[in-house]
């Protein structure tokens, strides 16, 4: 067991623009909140390395096969970090990651369509490393957890070289009418799928600890409006289309279609023409964004399967 | 099948005055994950520029044989040089000997790596 400070303490500390540098230092509500983000943080890296590697098997090349599995790699190693880190807050890391209920690993949804094909590992690579890389530069930037800002200084160099990575192959892929067409199929699901990624819009957040206590520095909607600030210039320059624009007006991106949608996971198909669906409690058809995310998609027991199978069958075996 | 030559670091002295503004342009080119140039981090090797065919065959290497970045900087060093009006055509050859090491580095690569947290140089 761990003494944990009075909330008072940390709220001194934290005044004095002083870290957070262990758990010692924690009240219950640091602690329990820091927990939360790094979980998906952690999940969010773990998960992907499946998720790329199915899609890395269609590579063009050997040495195209190489820069995923090092995406890969760079991937579990940043999963690593992070469980490391929560190890030092109370948890046990084996349990957590090898004996946990698919249902409870939290990482995006888009993780739960399956990346097929080497284009759609670009755009991944593009798109979704994008997103990971707001969110943890913001992190970086922002935190009051000292060990996990001194961590991301090799997460953000990595993180740069999957973006780069995606971008470059986009590049190659559009300079060919098929490749064009392939990565804008690609792209018509993939981009609102990573605009979800940020989650619920601000005027729904019930709870800001994670600003409150500086686990992050920016909003949901405000990391959304980063990520579209060079998503949706990569795809222009490109000459491909994505529904959104930056309008002057405003001074921000804005979507062209209902937010949030209705997805058709089996046909990788947004229902734009269905209209806006709720983001918490159902409509009268049943469907809300956090129904779906919270039902989870085709590829959660798979992947954590690959991810804990292994560890099972070894334990089995020294056991006998 | 392309010719076989014995690939040295070539001196600078022996570069052209062209092949010199070559290597120099090659500045232009960023490692994949740090933010400091090819020239720099010591992956060119040599320059060699054809006038006449308009052509130039690049000795680079890469800091390990599954350095998962050899393509894209590849690429880009060809989209880099095929961009000057009087380059037509850009061969990589790949160079594996002698192999990659720090004191390859520029001192511009040290201070650069040294900055990132990279390498702790004594």
């Amino acid at each position: 067991m761990f003494n944990l400070k009075e909330e008072s303490f940390v709220e001194n500390r934290l005044k004095e623009d002083k870290y957070i540098e262990e758990i010692s230092m924690m009240s219950p509500k640091y602690l329990d909140g820091i927990k939360k983000i790094l979980t998906v943080s952690a999940d969010t890296e773990l998960v992907s390395a499946p998720a790329y590697y199915l899609a890395a098997k269609d590579a063009p090349t050997t040495n195209a096969f190489i820069s995923a599995m090092g995406i890969i790699q760079d991937e579990l190693g940043h999963a690593h970090i992070a469980y490391r880190l929560m190890e030092d807050l109370g948890i046990n890391k084996e349990e957590f990651i090898y004996e946990r209920d698919p249902k409870s690993f939290r990482y995006p949804y888009a993780f739960d369509v399956p990346l097929v094909t080497w284009t759609e590992l670009a755009v991944a690579n593009a798109f979704y490393d994008r997103a990971g890389f707001v969110l943890l530069d913001d992190v970086f930037g922002n935190t009051t957890f000292g060990p996990w800002k001194r961590a991301l200084v090799k997460v953000g160099k990595e993180e740069g070289f999957h973006l780069r990575h995606g971008e470059t192959w986009m590049k190659k892929l559009v300079k060919d009418p098929v490749g064009k067409e392939r990565l804008q199929k690609a792209l018509d699901w993939m981009f609102p799928l990573t605009v979800e990624w940020f989650g619920l819009p601000d005027s729904l957040k019930t709870q800001n600890i994670q600003l409150e206590y500086g686990f992050k520095g920016q909003s949901n909607d405000q990391l959304r409006q980063t990520w579209m600030s060079t998503a949706v210039p990569l795809a222009e320059s490109l000459g491909l289309k994505v529904p959104a624009h930056y309008c002057e007006n405003k001074k921000k991106y804005v979507l062209e279609y209902p937010f949030p949608c209705k997805f058709d996971a089996q046909e990788k198909k947004w229902l734009f023409n269905e209209g806006e669906i709720p983001w918490i409690e159902p409509n009268s058809d049943g469907y809300s964004v956090m129904k779906r995310w919270k039902k989870r998609g085709e590829m959660n027991d798979e992947f954590v399967e690959i991810l804990q199978k292994g560890h099972k069958q070894v334990c089995q075996m020294l056991e006998r | 099948m392309s010719d076989v030559r014995k690939i040295v670091i070539q001196d600078p002295k022996k570069r052209t005055s062209r092949e010199e503004e070559i290597f120099q342009i090659l500045h232009d080119v960023q490692d994949a994950e740090f933010d400091i140039d090819i020239v720099d981090m010591g992956l060119i090797y040599g320059v060699h520029f054809d006038d006449k065919k308009q052509s130039v065959i690049v000795d680079m290497t890469f800091t390990s044989m599954s350095c998962p970045a050899m393509d894209f900087m590849s690429d880009d060093v060809v989209e880099r040089l095929i961009s000057e009006k009087d380059i037509k055509d850009v061969s990589i050859n790949v160079v594996w000997d002698p192999p990659w090491n720090q004191e390859m580095l520029s001192q511009d690569g040290v201070k650069g790596l040294n900055d990132w947290g990279v390498i702790k140089w004594v």
